[in-house]
């Protein structure tokens, strides 16, 4: 990747790692990817943070909580697709998944109020429709104040 | 960002947090929202949206309206 610049080589290193294995890199992982240092990976991570591409890990800028739309942790909002698990931060991004992999994919989510199992399905490029729907508890000017609550 | 199987559990959860009832989406909104958003997230020229943009986006879909101005302050 040698015309592009740093942040975007991070960024889409970044993106390549997660959909190949299903898991948001750390800075070290990244670092051995495109042979830059680990310093040059967080501080592209946090360049990317103000841009709001990605949210880092509370305390440890080394790591990912989000890369939107992937979760770097378990969350209620898993998503099968293309043979591997990803986990998607919000219902929305569930949908994001198979909308960024251009693949079929599958949520099996929950109902945030009673637990009841709900599936989310998308497949040859458009979504299985049901009678669900997605509650926006923040608005759209405040997503990014607390990006975990939203 | 939730999802519930109906706007009647949508009203128990906001009623059992003490969180005002806000916009409802349906999943057709919802996947078009993902693919406005993250269709080339994947590639070179991938971007959040601007402000703006974001306004036009939501709007194609009927989403109008402050709470999905990202601009707006009548949310502070």
């Amino acid at each position: 990747m040698p015309d592009l610049d740093l942040d975007t080589k991070v960024k889409l290193a970044i993106y390549e790692i997660t959909a190949e294995t299903g898991r948001i890199p750390n800075a070290s992982t990244v670092s051995d990817k495109i042979d830059i240092s680990e310093a040059e990976v967080i501080s592209a991570f946090g360049r990317l943070h103000t841009k709001r591409l990605l949210l880092p890990e509370p305390g440890d800028p080394t790591r990912i909580r989000m890369a939107p739309p992937f979760s770097g942790v378990a969350t209620k909002f898993p998503v099968e697709a293309n043979g591997k698990q990803y986990y998607a931060p919000c219902v929305w991004d569930a949908y994001g998944i198979a909308a960024a992999l251009h693949s079929d994919a599958i949520s099996r989510a929950i109902d945030a109020h009673t637990g009841e199992p709900l599936t989310l399905e998308v497949k040859n490029g458009a979504p299985i429709l049901k009678s669900y729907v997605a509650h926006f508890a923040v608005p759209a000017a405040h997503w990014w104040d607390d990006l975990v609550f939203t | 960002m939730l999802l519930f199987r109906s706007e009647e559990t949508v009203n128990d959860w906001c009623a059992a947090h003490k969180i005002p009832r806000r916009p409802l989406v349906s999943l057709e909104q919802l996947w078009q929202l993902a693919v406005h958003w993250y269709a080339n997230r994947l590639t070179v020229e991938s971007r959040r949206p601007a402000g703006d943009e974001m306004v036009s986006i939501f709007a194609s879909i009927g989403l109008t309206g402050p709470f999905w101005d990202p601009q707006s302050d009548q949310w502070k």
